[in-house]
C-alpha cells in the first residue's frame, strides 16, 4: 500500500475510498489512530480529588481521575481481568472503580487494590502490580489532558512540534490572553453522525470554502455582534487576513487571521452590553500582554488526527470518534473565560447552544452535508470518481510576513484547501507505513 | 352535584383542555404552521432540553446537566426559537430542505399542579422524523410544563424536555419537542 493509492498530490484528487471502505478504515484504526496522542478532557472537569469523567482514545473508554494526592490519571477502562469496564459511569467523585462481573477494584491511579479469593484461590501468585488498568502517557498542556497509549510515540510536544505548540497555547489563552484562561461548561455533548470521522476533520482543518452551507444563518444574527451572521467578528473593522496554517511533517491545521493593526476595540459584541463591556477590557489587556502577537486570531484547526476546535469567540474543542467508516460519534467539550462575569458566561453558553452540536443552527447543516458526501464515497460507479482538493492550488508558501506565526508549517493566504491537503499528505504517508 | 363532583368534573375538564392544547400544538408542529405553534408560547418561555448522563445510583443529581449553567441540547428563549423557525422557512436550511416528515403524540397527561394563572402538567412524548429516502430520528422522553393562562388562552411558559438517550443517537435535532 503506497500513498499513491489514496492522494495524488500533483493532481489535487484523493480517492472516495478512503472514506467508504471497511478495509481501510480497520487499517486506519492501526496505522492512524493508535499511534497519536488524543485530547481527552480538561482539568477544570477534575475540580476535586476523586473526580473522574469518561473520555475516548479512539475506539477505546478511558477513565480520567485526580487521584487523591490531586495528580492525574488517563486509564484504559478495561478490567484486566474480562475486559468489562472497570467504570460504567460518565461522571462522578469516587475512591476507586469495580468491575461489576467480578468485582476486581481499582484505584483512581489505575493500582489493581481487590481481587475476590485473593489468597485462597489465587494461593498468593497474582502479581497485582502487573493488573492494573492500563496507564496512557499523561500530559496537561496549559490546562488541557491529552493521552497517548503508544509507548513509540513522540513526546507530546514533538508530537505537536514547535509552531503547534503556540497555536494550542494560544487557543487556551483566556481572551485577555492568559494562560489556561478557560474552564468547561459542565457536560459533554455527544452525538452520532452517519459519516465519515474525516468529513468534519477536514472541514474543521480548512474549509471556509462552505459559507454556502449556512446561509441560512448568515441572513439572522445568531452571533453576539448584533449584525446579520454566525460571527462574533462580523463587527470588526479593522482589515484581517485570512490564513491557512498547516504542520506538512505533522498533519496539524490552523484556520487564524492576522489583523493588519494593533487597533482599539470594535464593539465586536454589541448584542449585550455586559459582553461587550468584557471583551473591550479583555481586548486591551490582551493587547498589553501579548503585543503584536494579539493580532491572531484562531478560527479553529484540528491536531491531528481527529482533536478539532473551533475559537473566534466560541471556544469549543471535540473528537471525531471513528465508529466505522460510516459512522461517527462526535464529542464536544465548551468552554467560557474563567475570569468572566456570570452573565458573560450565559450569554456565550446559549451562543454555543444555539451555534454548534446537533441542535446548533450552523452545525446541523454540516451534519446534514457530510451524511450526504458519505452516500457519495460509497456509490458503486461514483467512487472511482475521485474527489477534487484544487482550491488554491501552488500558492502554499513558507516566508510569511510575521516571523511568530511559525518556522516548520506553511501558509496559504485567503480560501484554499491547502489545509486539506496537508492533512491527507499526512494520513495517506502513515497509512502507507511511509515516515 | 356535590362540592366534590364539582372538584373532580373541574379536575377533569382541566386535563382535557390541557391535553387538547398539546394535540394542538403537535398537530401545528406536524403541519409544519410553526408560526402558529410560537403564537401559543409565553414570550418569557423557557425551552430546556437538559443532557442525560449515566451516572451511580447516590448522585441522581448528575443525571441531566442543569438550566442555565451547564452544557444542554436546549436552553433558550423565544427570540432563538423564533430564529429556528425563521431558519427553517427561508429554504435554504439544509438539514430541514427538503423538509421531514414528523408525527408529534403527547400522551400521559397528568396535571401536577394548579394554582392561580399557572398549571404543572406532566407527560410523555414520542416524536418519530422521517427525512429525506432512508432517514429516521425517533425521539422518546418525559416532559414537564407550566402552561398560564393569559386573556383566558394558555401559553406554554417553562417546558423541560427530558430525552431518553444519553449519546444523541440522531445527526440533528431540527424539529421542536
Amino acid at each position: 500500500m503506497r500513498a499513491t493509492d489514496f492522494i495524488d498530490l500533483e493532481a489535487g484528487t484523493l480517492s472516495r475510498d478512503i472514506f467508504s471502505s471497511e478495509e481501510l478504515f480497520r487499517r486506519e484504526l492501526t496505522q492512524v489512530f493508535a499511534p497519536s496522542w488524543n485530547f481527552v478532557g480538561h482539568t477544570s472537569q477534575l475540580a476535586k480529588n476523586g473526580d473522574f469523567f469518561l473520555s475516548r482514545c479512539a475506539t477505546e473508554s478511558v477513565i480520567v481521575a485526580r487521584d487523591e494526592r490531586g495528580e492525574i490519571h488517563v486509564l484504559l477502562n478495561s478490567c484486566r481481568h474480562r475486559g468489562m469496564p472497570a467504570c460504567r459511569y460518565d461522571t462522578g467523585n469516587a475512591t476507586g472503580f469495580i468491575c461489576s462481573y467480578h468485582g476486581w477494584s481499582y484505584g483512581l491511579d489505575g493500582a489493581l487494590t481487590g481481587v475476590p479469593r485473593l489468597k485462597e484461590r489465587y494461593q498468593g501468585r497474582l502479581e497485582r502490580e502487573k493488573w492494573g488498568l492500563v496507564p496512557a502517557r499523561v500530559k496537561v498542556f496549559h490546562g488541557s489532558i491529552w493521552a497517548s497509549f503508544d509507548p513509540k510515540a513522540p513526546s507530546f510536544e514533538d508530537y505537536l512540534g514547535a509552531d503547534m505548540q503556540f497555536y494550542l497555547r494560544s487557543l487556551l489563552q483566556g481572551p485577555d490572553g492568559e494562560d489556561d484562561g478557560y474552564e468547561v461548561i459542565g457536560g459533554i455533548v455527544k452525538w452520532q453522525v452517519p459519516c465519515n470521522w474525516k468529513f468534519g476533520a477536514e472541514n474543521f482543518a480548512g474549509d471556509h470554502y462552505h459559507g454556502y452551507s449556512h446561509i441560512s444563518v448568515e441572513r439572522l444574527s445568531v452571533g453576539l455582534s448584533g449584525k446579520t451572521s454566525r460571527h462574533n467578528f462580523a463587527g470588526v473593522k479593522v482589515k484581517r487576513q485570512p490564513m491557512y496554517i498547516a504542520d506538512p511533517k505533522r498533519g496539524h491545521t490552523i484556520r487564524a487571521s492576522v489583523f493588519a493593526a494593533l487597533a482599539p476595540y470594535d464593539d465586536q459584541e454589541a448584542a449585550s452590553p455586559e459582553v461587550n463591556a468584557y471583551y473591550r477590557r479583555c481586548h486591551e489587556a490582551r493587547q498589553k500582554r501579548l503585543g503584536d502577537k494579539s493580532r491572531l486570531m484562531i478560527h479553529g484547526g484540528v491536531i491531528f488526527p481527529n482533536t478539532h476546535f473551533n475559537s473566534a469567540g466560541r471556544m469549543t474543542i471535540g473528537l471525531w470518534l471513528p465508529l466505522g467508516a460510516a459512522r461517527t460519534e462526535v464529542w464536544r467539550w465548551l468552554f467560557v473565560p474563567r475570569n468572566a462575569p456570570n452573565a458573560v458566561k450565559d450569554t456565550l453558553r446559549e451562543y454555543y447552544l444555539r451555534y454548534a452540536g446537533p441542535a446548533g443552527m450552523v452545525e446541523q447543516d454540516d451534519m446534514e452535508n457530510w451524511t450526504a458526501a458519505q452516500r457519495g464515497a460509497e456509490g458503486l460507479i461514483a467512487r472511482h470518481y475521485p474527489f477534487n482538493y484544487q482550491l488554491a492550488m501552488g500558492l502554499e508558501r513558507r516566508a510569511r510576513p510575521d516571523e511568530w506565526l511559525g518556522n516548520e508549517v506553511t501558509i496559504t493566504e485567503d480560501v484554499t484547501e491547502h489545509n486539506q491537503r496537508a492533512f491527507y499528505a499526512h494520513w495517506a504517508a502513515l497509512m502507507a507505513g511511509e515516515p | 352535584m356535590t362540592v366534590r363532583e364539582q372538584a373532580a368534573l373541574d379536575a377533569l375538564l382541566l386535563e382535557a383542555e390541557v391535553a387538547r392544547f398539546f394535540s394542538l400544538e403537535a398537530e401545528l408542529l406536524d403541519e409544519r404552521r410553526f408560526k402558529d405553534w410560537l403564537d401559543l408560547l409565553h414570550d418569557d418561555i423557557r425551552y430546556w432540553m437538559p443532557i442525560a448522563r449515566n451516572v451511580r445510583f447516590n448522585e441522581p443529581e448528575l443525571e441531566y446537566t442543569r438550566a442555565s449553567a451547564d452544557a444542554n441540547w436546549f436552553d433558550e428563549g423565544k427570540d432563538t426559537l423564533r430564529k429556528r423557525v425563521q431558519q427553517i422557512e427561508g429554504g435554504d436550511h439544509w438539514a430541514e430542505e427538503p423538509r421531514s416528515r414528523t408525527t408529534h403524540l403527547v400522551t400521559n397527561v397528568r396535571i401536577e399542579k394548579s394554582e392561580g394563572p399557572d398549571i404543572t402538567a406532566k407527560s410523555r412524548f414520542v416524536v418519530c422524523a422521517y427525512r429525506l429516502e432512508h432517514d429516521v430520528d425517533l425521539f422518546m422522553g418525559k416532559r414537564v410544563d407550566v402552561l398560564r393562562r393569559q386573556d383566558g388562552a394558555l401559553k406554554v411558559l417553562r417546558r423541560a424536555i427530558y430525552l431518553d438517550q444519553s449519546v444523541l443517537l440522531s445527526r440533528n435535532l431540527t424539529t421542536f419537542f
